[in-house]
């Protein structure tokens, strides 16, 4: 398990010489606890107490690249089970999966599929990672046409899915140079298989069905030189791969299996519901999900939920304070007031367009804290909305002076009305209630 | 972290809906809650229910859904039944909307609806009653009395309102479903304040609120992992079954902007990736309002 | 122009037309009560027209009066213009009243008398021509003679050597000379005739925020000789910190300068006077005081401290010579300020850090200085955390309906009968009650609680049918003294708003301490020892604190209330050099932690808006005592 920050402390100089860039070695201690610093800073640092804190503070599962180029995908690198204890780092690659077996136009129809959908959600490009080759034709040169068709891993990533060595032979004599995944080394094949990734520097997926298995592969495999592992579990239904992957998962972070210390690999298409199984990727641990192609709804919602997984929960996403037209609002249109936490933000602008009803929505910076928990810490005061409304120039907008401020702020109506000089008038605590209440209430 | 030696449950058993033996008249009657550990790991033995929501007064009802199920919007019975015997759902949730209208005064509605919808379902029922302080006191007990001894699941108690359910609960046997805004602590919190008001633990469902896909639903799904993850250490006033219902999920520009031919298949695929990952976070009741992602989330459950 | 005049005093005033009551108020030398800054929001400036011609929206600010009032023309002076010639009669609740000002000594004893400046009487030999050094060289190697620094590294100041040459002949080469260690080497401050070693006098000043407490010090025998405190006059250009930047702001710093000297001049007077000593003849003054107040009283502009990305000009300790700064002892006294470790983590804390003595020690203290703003420091000799917070006013009587500060009549601490629910209280100089204090109010939250009258979010039970719990007319409220107890002729309660806002400011303070603790890995078990100072601090009923979850649960006996943490930390500074001199070094080590950059704080804090908390395991003795309460009370055995 990871260490205290006292215990960190007790190992280094205390001369709060600040050449770490923090201000003291207590507050490098602390940064170094929770993995966001690195034990290099530290200058001073005799190379005993380096090694020590260096095997408790790096990051408990490996980052492993797969591709090159502008589209390559990065994954590993986490530090935690939750991502409340702090957050994931690395969303898992969507591969989609084709067969060897396919005709040329199948093929290419879903490599340009995976290389346009592009789902534009709150300022980032969402998008599916690479594509995912089956040898199934039992031919080696199949099996190679058809990674060459892939793009040969010079635009997409690929991963090569086979279990015969001369097949992979002949795809890497194509792909080889763009870091290709190789699926997967086995217990019986894992010494051909590593000398090729090794060969070609590509990473390399290790299979087996337990833990113990799988980790004596990696460590073989780690052994003969290869460096960059993934790890397939090969999981007979969902509760399988969430009972395997979270231990799998936990043995790495708490350090007492290093050989298992390597992203998971999943693939979906194998468990039957390919949403369910892509979700449950993105929920639990995996690095690389490969999935048969599946419907733009399903590709957009699962774009969206990897998204939603791995924001930061320390860094939410937060809407820029500013005022908002919502229908296209004309003077006698309504203000509503409301905070820059997303998910409030998001709500009453779904229901708000939903209602066809023009107004204006005047969102305050409250560190992306909800109404209800911004009121309770003083995050949301009249002071803020009197300033709001001035900077944005809100009385510029509207002919009226009247404000409509959310449910949960109704005990700040008082002080928000001496404060700004507009009538308030408080709205309903549900989003969903809105339309109604802006239909009854609202007369200019 | 520590955890329970494997005889106690993490979560503790919630029986919802009541039999003819038990009391009521429902043909089965569900045990929630019941885990060990976590979710879908090991010998995970919760339950799972899927729940289809219908309602009294279709005029807030996302209109995917209008489109969908025809003219039974306009028949909470017949939609009851139908989400039953057509659609597959475990149970049903009937919310009543209409209490949303200004002045609402139909109490005796209330009690004919519960009865009406009890009358053509044979499970067990969740009623989302009103949210207004003036009124919840009359609405809770209408539909409370109305369905006396069926061990219904009435919603929605929350920390500055949480009397009135309570009581209905408490004088006709029913379980309260305790919302709170995304917060284990305040979960934590209502849990407690229900307790003190002398609501007994296995009667109380957490609600932790779940906000749509896209829009911040990651702030649900970690705060129901956190209040699992406390359950599991061992705290007693989190250890209760949760129930999730993403309603804002149909009402989502994704959705409401879809293409016609589209429509219903967005608002599945949204609505089942949302209600899969909230039973990934430990919900063991989630509710929908598409029909058929009650039909895809039922064969995901079974398989 | 229109005259105004004041009664009861029948001050009189001449002010332009337009002018507001406030500020004709000040121009007349009363010191009105302002808490939000004369914004119209306290309501505390309730002033009644008799006769002449004012403007005041009186409908805007109903809220503030009760109907006797309104017909004795109630008005906020801070809103009211005056637009004639006008008689105002000003209550005694509107003024600044005489607070308790904790004057105390302690601990001291053991810290041994090292101060920074001596006197060293010389008898030098008179210059001639075979001897032709020059005077400021002669006295300098005489005062070397009898244990002096080395002549090079004293500098002289220009006005001692103005002098120098007259009091060196006129002593007939007798005198005594003032040299002081500065950084960087030592100064001359001063040459008296003859010998004057046995009268050598030192200060000590907590610069607060509302009061300036001074001790005299003796530094020839290391003797308090006396005390004194004063009102810091910066109040009239504002309440809190915040509004005070602002006045400095708006062109307000020299004037803030001025009013800071001449409160401690104010101070030191009394103090000097009282033992006899002249103000000349003091030649130290260690000044404690938050960074904000030390940039003011140096004059240095606070302005960038207010807003992102929050810095000060300032953060080490700073020497000057008393006449750059307006102090009225002698013009070289050597005036030393506390450095501190951040904005909000001012030379104050880093007082009451020396006066906990936690910098000494190898056991856990977490030191709580709670006002308005609170600071929180945990650690030990080997390392120490810091981190402040607003707790809001309501525990100083802020934003609370009946609520005042710790002034005559304030009802300071309560117990409520759990049968009865009758209140018994005891009040500020024993005088009929006129509102209630932090103390009092923490004390009714913890008593409240017992008698289970509110339930954990400090939600009053309605259901309970008795006279003193009533809806009122913004909230459910609790009686704590009826109308005819009082002098103001209104019931005080207690509403559950101004609970709500009780628990809130604790929250923010107990997460504070959770935050400080889970950052060094610590339990609260593992704290050894609590210790509590600041305005409010002092006057705590401990176990009420620990009951109502301000402070973490540690056994009572941890808990000290260690007094005046800043003159306590501001006297080891004066009477010991070494322990200044290691007080950079002490602020420097301090680790700073920003609660609002620390997401899980909004999670203790959220947490901690329960009472006592939401994790009762965090208080086993309260989870006890509150189990206990609610058998005796029985589940709604109460409710009629």
């Amino acid at each position: 398990m990871a260490m205290k920050a006292l215990d960190i402390y007790k190992h280094l100089p205390k001369t709060n010489c600040k050449k770490c860039g923090y201000p003291t070695c207590l507050a490098f201690a602390m940064k170094l606890a929770t993995g966001k610093a690195d034990v290099e800073a530290c200058p001073d640092l005799d190379p005993g107490a380096k090694a020590l804190l260096g095997g408790v503070t790096r990051p408990p599962v490996r980052a492993v690249t797969i591709g090159a180029g502008e589209r390559s995908v990065t994954i590993g690198e986490e530090f935690v089970l939750f991502r409340h204890e702090k957050t994931f780092y690395h969303p898992p690659g969507i591969m989609v999966e084709v067969s060897d077996t396919w005709t040329e136009v199948e093929v290419r129809s879903v490599v340009d599929e995976v290389r346009e959908t592009v789902v534009h959600r709150v300022g980032q490009d969402l998008v599916l990672n690479g594509v995912a080759v089956r040898n199934e034709s039992g031919s080696a040169d199949r099996f190679a046409e058809t990674v060459r068709l892939a793009g040969g891993g010079s635009s997409l990533p690929l991963v090569l899915i086979s279990d015969d060595p001369t097949a992979f032979e002949a795809a890497l004599a194509i792909a080889g140079q763009y870091r290709p995944l190789i699926h997967a080394a086995t217990a019986d094949n894992w010494e051909p298989l590593a000398a090729l990734a090794k060969q070609y520097g590509s990473p390399l997926v290790v299979r087996a069905g337990t833990p113990a298995d799988l980790a004596a592969i990696t460590a073989k495999c780690a052994e003969a030189g290869v460096a960059d592992l993934l790890i397939d579990p090969a999981p007979g239904s969902l509760q399988g791969y969430i009972t395997v992957a979270t231990e799998i998962r936990r043995s790495a972070i708490e350090r007492t299996e290093p050989a298992l210390g390597y992203p998971i690999y999943l693939d979906a298409g194998a468990l039957g519901e390919t949403d369910a199984a892509v979700a449950t990727g993105i929920l639990k641990y995996a690095g690389i999900i490969v999935t048969p192609r599946f419907s733009r709804a399903s590709r957009e919602a699962a774009l969206t939920l990897r998204q939603n997984i791995y924001t930061d929960p320390q860094h939410p996403i937060q809407v820029t304070p500013g005022v908002y037209p919502i229908n296209n609002p004309e003077r006698d249109a309504p203000v509503l007031l409301t905070v820059n936490f997303s998910l409030t933000y998001f709500t009453i602008v779904g229901y708000l367009e939903a209602s066809r009803m023009p107004c204006h929505l005047l969102i305050v910076d409250t560190e992306g804290l909800s109404v209800l928990t911004s009121v309770a810490g003083g995050k949301l005061t009249e002071t803020m909305v009197a300033d709001a409304l001035k900077k944005f120039g809100v009385a510029d907008l509207v002919d009226h002076r009247i404000l409509i401020i959310p449910g949960y702020a109704a005990p700040l109506s008082g002080k928000i009305e001496d404060a700004t000089g507009w009538k308030v008038m408080v709205g309903p605590r549900d989003a969903a209630d809105l339309p109604e209440y802006l239909e009854k209430e609202w007369k200019t | 972290m520590s955890e329970n030696s494997p005889d106690k449950l993490a979560i503790r058993e919630v029986r919802l809906g009541a039999t003819r033996a038990e009391g009521g008249t429902r043909e089965v009657s569900y045990v929630i809650g019941g885990d060990r550990g976590l979710p879908f790991c090991g010998n995970d033995a919760g339950r799972r229910l899927v729940a289809l929501e219908i309602c009294d007064d279709p005029a807030i009802w996302p209109p995917v859904v209008r489109n969908y199920v025809g003219d039974l919007v306009n028949n909470p019975e017949d939609w009851a039944q139908a989400a039953e015997r057509r659609y597959g759902a475990d149970l049903v949730r009937l919310n009543f909307t209409s209490t949303k209208k200004r002045g609402f005064n139909a109490f005796a509605d209330i009690a004919s609806t519960t009865e009406r919808v009890l009358e053509a379902t044979t499970r067990p029922l969740i009623i989302e009653g009103s949210n207004d302080p003036q009124v919840d006191s009359e609405v809770f007990r209408r539909c409370g009395e109305a369905g006396e001894g069926e061990r219904l699941l009435l919603g929605t108690a929350e920390a500055d309102r949480y009397r009135s359910v309570a009581a209905a609960a408490l004088a006709y046997g029913h379980l309260v479903i305790a919302q709170s805004p995304i917060d284990v602590n305040l979960a934590k919190q209502l849990n407690i304040l229900l307790r003190e008001t002398g609501v007994p633990e296995d009667r109380i469902v957490i609600d932790p609120y779940t906000g749509a896909l896209g829009y911040g639903f990651e702030y649900s799904y970690s705060v129901m992992e956190r209040i699992r993850l406390a359950a599991i250490a061992g705290d007693d006033d989190l250890a209760m079954p949760m129930i999730s219902a993403p309603t804002d999920t149909l009402s989502i520009r994704e959705v409401r902007e879809a293409a016609p031919e589209e429509q219903d298949a967005m608002a599945v695929a949204w609505e089942f990736y949302t209600a899969y990952s909230a039973f990934v976070a430990g919900a063991s009741v989630v509710c929908v309002r598409h029909p058929l992602t009650v039909e895809r989330l039922k064969k995901v459950l079974e398989a | 122009m229109p005259t105004v005049t004041f009664l009861p005093g029948y001050r009189k005033v001449s002010v332009p037309e337009g002018t507001s009551l406030l500020d004709a108020a000040r121009a007349a030398g009363l010191a009105m009560n302002v808490v939000c800054g004369g914004q119209g929001k306290c309501g505390k400036c309730l002033v009644f027209v008799k006769t002449g011609s004012v403007s005041f929206d009186r409908d805007k600010f109903r809220k503030f009066f009760s109907d006797p009032e309104i017909a004795r023309g109630a008005c906020l002076a801070c809103q009211t213009t005056v637009t004639g010639d006008v008689q105002v009669d000003v209550p005694e609740g509107s003024l600044i009243q005489e607070q308790k000002i904790l004057v105390e000594i302690q601990g001291l004893e053991e810290i041994p008398l090292n101060p920074a400046v001596r006197k060293y009487e010389v008898y030098l030999s008179p210059p001639s021509l075979d001897d032709t050094t020059p005077d400021l060289t002669r006295l300098l190697e005489g005062v070397e003679g009898v244990g002096g620094p080395p002549p090079n590294r004293v500098y002289a100041p220009l006005g001692v050597l103005r002098y120098l040459p007259q009091v060196l002949r006129r002593s007939d080469w007798h005198v005594t000379a003032t040299v002081a260690l500065v950084p960087g080497g030592y100064r001359l401050s001063n040459v008296d005739d003859g010998d004057t070693t046995g009268r050598l006098y030192g200060a000590a000043v907590d610069l607060g925020t509302t009061t300036i407490v001074v001790y005299l010090w003796s530094l020839v025998d290391g003797r308090i000789l006396s005390t004194a405190s004063n009102y810091n006059r910066q109040i009239s250009c504002g309440e809190d910190i915040l509004s005070r930047v602002n006045f400095s702001r708006k062109g307000g710093l020299a004037r803030l300068q001025q009013l800071a000297a001449e409160s401690i001049n104010e101070a030191l007077k009394k103090a000097a006077d009282a033992a006899g000593v002249d103000l000349e003849e003091i030649f130290e003054v260690m000044v404690a005081g938050n960074t904000v107040m030390t940039h003011l009283f140096l004059g240095i502009d606070p302005g960038y401290m207010i807003a992102e990305p929050y810095i000060p000009v300032v953060q080490r300790m700073l020497s000057t010579a008393a006449r750059r700064v307006g102090i009225a002892t002698h013009e070289n006294t050597g005036i030393y300020t506390f450095p501190a470790v951040s904005n909000f983590i001012g030379g104050d804390v880093i007082a009451d850090i020396l006066a906990t003595g936690m910098t000494e020690r190898e056991e856990v203290t977490l030191l709580i200085d709670i006002g308005t703003n609170f600071e929180v420091v945990l650690g030990n000799r080997d390392w120490m955390l810091s981190c402040s917070g607003a707790a809001g006013p309501a525990l100083e009587g802020g934003e609370v309906l009946f609520g005042m500060r710790a002034n005559p009549g304030a009802i300071e601490s309560v117990r409520i009968d759990p049968e009865t629910l009758t209140p018994t209280y005891t009040t500020i100089n024993g005088v009929a009650p006129r509102g209630i204090c932090g103390s009092g109010l923490i004390d009714l939250l913890a008593e409240l609680l017992r008698a289970c009258v509110i339930d954990r979010t400090g939600g009053i039970n309605l259901e309970i049918d008795h006279p003193r719990i009533r809806r009122g007319r913004y909230a459910p409220e609790f009686v704590v003294a009826w109308k005819e107890e009082t002098p103001i002729g209104k019931d005080i309660v207690i509403t559950e708003n101004d609970i709500k806002n009780l628990v809130m400011s604790k929250a923010a303070i107990h997460g504070a301490c959770m935050t400080l603790l889970d950052a060094a890995g610590l339990a609260p078990r593992d704290i050894e020892r609590v210790c509590l100072t600041g305005a409010f601090g002092n006057y705590i009923n401990k176990e009420n604190a620990i009951t109502v979850g301000l402070i973490p649960e540690v056994p009572l006996e941890r808990v000290e209330n260690i007094g005046n943490g800043a003159i306590t930390g501001a006297n080891i500074a004066l009477v010991n050099r070494k322990r200044r001199k290691e007080l950079d070094g002490l602020a420097r080590r301090i680790t700073y932690i920003e609660l609002n950059a620390d997401p899980s704080f909004m999670d203790r804090y959220t947490s901690s808006c329960f009472l006592p908390h939401t994790d009762l395991s965090l208080f086993p003795r309260v989870q006890q005592m509150l189990e206990a309460c609610r058998l005796r009370e029985g589940v709604g055995s109460r409710q009629g």
